[in-house]
């Protein structure tokens, strides 16, 4: 009785709860695109952080890892340090450099970034086709790495580490065999990639490089908690900072604090939008129907009957709007993912927009919410008109 | 003073080192500092020229204004300089004290800057001879293509770029910012015009008996169109001033909390004649269109169906 009598009133005016509708729907999705924005980041690295297991990263004191080019000096003595700890069940050193490949079989000289890594602990990708990095010579690369070149597994590479002008030669000059191409985790989406072991990489950059690293990950036993090893390795070498999950999330949060304070401030605005318009609506139309109700008091409709009949009318326009928005938001967030997505250095598996059931239900909850307090005061007007002053008022006009 | 040493030893290596791992942006704004380093060294050893040599063997270097208010530090204080955490170092004099630049790649780095000359730097990182880049002032700018095609003659494992395209390769961050603004901005327009679309509307219905009204006195359809369309126009145009000095002072809070947040003097939201432009002029164009379309639907309905008669 009351849907029906909320649904003859909502279609009495169709333009104008069609606009509602509409605004309403705007307001979701931008609602559910900021819930999704807000929370997307953290989930997004977390799940990137944690894709090889590998709960704590160790980066050279004070910096984040590959925030810049310092290096970790001594890296086997602190290798045999971690190692001590029984906590920790797996190591992987990193070494990042500049390489150039040359001759390649598409013409042109390549510059690529080269990951020196062990192969046996495979942290910063999955390999795709072929075989691991291996032995001295054993590279892979990933698709841009590849298309960029030419190359082909099973390929012999010339590749260098730079050039002496001086001497006018090359510097760290090696043939390696491109063994099996991999997708990298924390490289950027179009950057040619190529990953060859780690003891090679160094001696190709020279003494610069012996025996650095650019960090280390590092793989916590099941059960025990990352953040108390993390404060170990801190202790245990001072040389390094340790950063395990939850601290990485923390540096996100600083450094991306603006992507979150912009989704709560424009959250709050798409909530007042939809409030303000369906509040504005439901006034309306009950101040167009005052005689209606007046009537229906006169005849015994309860007050409760009317306060109910009014914050359903308000309800419906909110949850038809919330349920089209919700749809909106979707299609919107894959749109302003994919701009955000051309950040230069992105990783391809970061996102900023992350879907969860759990962001749309917010969305939805804090929307229905909004529409059931939009209907409160219309209602309570409604429910407190002196009937029989009303009703001659009405009768004059 | 462990900690400021500690902290000084990596930014002489943050300074040292160009960023590796695709970081791209960071590599160029850490050869900016190697850059600047050298120029604004010696122009700020220079303005205090008398307590540098006062610090004999020390080396001179600036640091910014962060890092001094964080450390408190001053000029003329001395501390040590390491390329290597835990390193002892060698003793280094505060010569300058440097405001940060309105720089928008340096926002979301928030680290400190020390500036020394050239030489000393490549000392305490083991540089050897080496530098990240050089920056080349032509004397006409039209041969700024020749230049180039001849120092990347000159030998592998050098690239000249223009400056122009170096700034569009280290703005790439802001235009993604700025298109990923645009397009929100361009959802919030349509919510706020959907929004001002539906107020209008009610605010004309809610003029039905005084239209009707109008009607039974006589009065031409087109006049009562014109005088709907007229006020609904005025609020619109009232609504936007209103509107345009809350986005003014919105404008003035985020900077004031941005500035303090990230501790920089740019400017995070400008209001500009053309911002102002566009949301009066298209409120005006919805609140017009509104008046009409409402207008035009009551006009068509006989006075006296207007009065509920």
């Amino acid at each position: 009785m009351r849907l029906t009598l909320a649904a003859a009133s909502i279609v009495r005016a169709p333009l104008r709860s069609a606009l509602a509708i509409a605004g309403v729907a705007v307001a979701a999705a931008l609602l559910l695109d900021m819930v999704m924005l807000s929370s997307g980041m953290r989930e997004s690295f977390r799940t990137m952080l944690l894709v090889r297991g590998f709960q704590l990263r160790i980066a050279p004191k004070g910096t984040l890892p590959f925030d810049s080019e310092a290096t970790i000096g001594d890296a086997s003595a602190i290798v045999d340090a971690l190692r001590q700890n029984r906590d920790i069940i797996a190591i992987s050193p990193v070494l990042g450099a500049q390489v150039h490949l040359l001759a390649a079989r598409s013409g042109a000289d390549v510059t690529s970034f080269a990951l020196g890594v062990d192969g046996a602990v495979e942290g910063d990708y999955e390999l795709e086709a072929g075989t691991q990095v291996g032995g001295t010579d054993r590279a892979v690369a990933n698709a841009a790495f590849l298309a960029a070149s030419g190359a082909r597994i099973g390929d012999t590479l010339d590749v260098v580490a730079g050039f002496d002008p001086q001497l006018r030669s090359y510097t760290g000059r090696r043939h390696l065999v491109l063994a099996g191409r991999a997708r990298f985790y924390y490289t950027a989406a179009r950057q040619a990639v190529l990953a060859l072991p780690l003891a090679t990489l160094q001696a190709m950059a020279g003494s610069s490089r012996r025996d650095r690293v650019s960090l280390f990950m590092a793989r916590v036993r099941d059960g025990v908690e990352p953040d108390r090893v993390r404060d170990w390795v801190d202790r245990a070498v001072p040389r390094v900072s340790a950063l395990s999950v939850s601290s990485a999330l923390k540096q996100v949060d600083a450094r991306m604090g603006y992507f979150r304070q912009l989704a709560f401030i424009l959250g709050g605005i798409s909530l007042a939008v939809g409030f303000l318009l369906v509040t504005t609506l439901v006034t309306v139309s009950v101040n167009e129907r005052i005689g209606e109700i007046a009537v229906m008091r006169a005849i015994g409709v309860s007050r409760a009957h009317v306060v109910r009949q009014i914050v359903v009318e308000g309800l419906a326009l909110t949850v038809a709007g919330t349920i089209l928005g919700l749809a909106i938001g979707i299609v919107t967030a894959r749109v302003l993912n994919s701009i955000l997505g051309d950040f230069p250095g992105l990783p391809a598996s970061f996102s900023f927009f992350v879907f969860r059931a759990r962001a749309a239900w917010a969305s939805l909850g804090l929307l229905v919410a909004a529409g059931v307090l939009a209907g409160i005061y219309p209602a309570w007007r409604a429910a407190s008109l002196p009937i029989a002053a009303t009703l001659r008022r009405e009768a004059v006009a | 003073m462990h900690a400021v040493i500690g902290r000084l030893a990596l930014l002489a290596l943050l300074s040292a080192a160009p960023a590796a791992h695709g970081q791209d942006r960071g590599r160029d704004s850490v050869r900016d500092s190697v850059r600047d380093s050298v120029r604004d060294s010696v122009r700020d050893s220079a303005g205090v020229s008398t307590r540098a040599a006062a610090a004999a063997a020390a080396i001179p270097i600036a640091i910014d204004q962060q890092m001094a208010e964080d450390a408190g530090l001053r000029i003329g204080d001395h501390v040590a300089l390491a390329s290597e955490p835990g390193a002892v170092g060698d003793s280094a004099v505060i010569v300058a004290i440097t405001t940060q630049a309105a720089d928008p790649s340096e926002v979301a780095r928030r680290e400190y800057r020390i500036r020394l000359h050239l030489a000393d730097l490549q000392t305490r990182v083991g540089y050897g001879d080496r530098v990240d880049r050089f920056a080349i002032a032509t004397r006409r700018p039209a041969d700024d293509t020749g230049v180039i095609r001849r120092v990347d003659d000159a030998a592998f494992g050098f690239r000249a770029w223009p400056s122009a395209d170096i700034a569009v390769r280290t703005s790439q961050t802001f235009r993604v910012v700025s298109r990923f603004h645009r397009a929100i901005g361009g959802i919030t327009i349509v919510a706020s015009a959907i929004f001002l679309l539906c107020i209008l509307l009610l605010k004309v219905e809610e003029r039905r008996r005084d239209v009707a009204a109008l009607r039974l006195m006589g009065i031409s359809r087109r006049s009562v169109v014109t005088s709907v369309v007229l006020e609904a126009g005025l609020i619109a145009l009232v609504g936007s001033a209103l509107g345009t000095i809350v986005g003014w002072i919105g404008s003035l809070v985020i900077n004031w909390h941005y500035r303090g947040v990230y501790r920089t003097p740019l400017a995070f939201s400008i209001v500009t004649p053309g911002i102002v432009a566009l949301a009066v002029g298209l409120s005006l164009v919805l609140g017009l269109g509104a008046g009409l379309i409402a207008a035009l639907r009551l006009v068509r309905v006989p006075p006296l169906t207007l009065l509920g008669r």
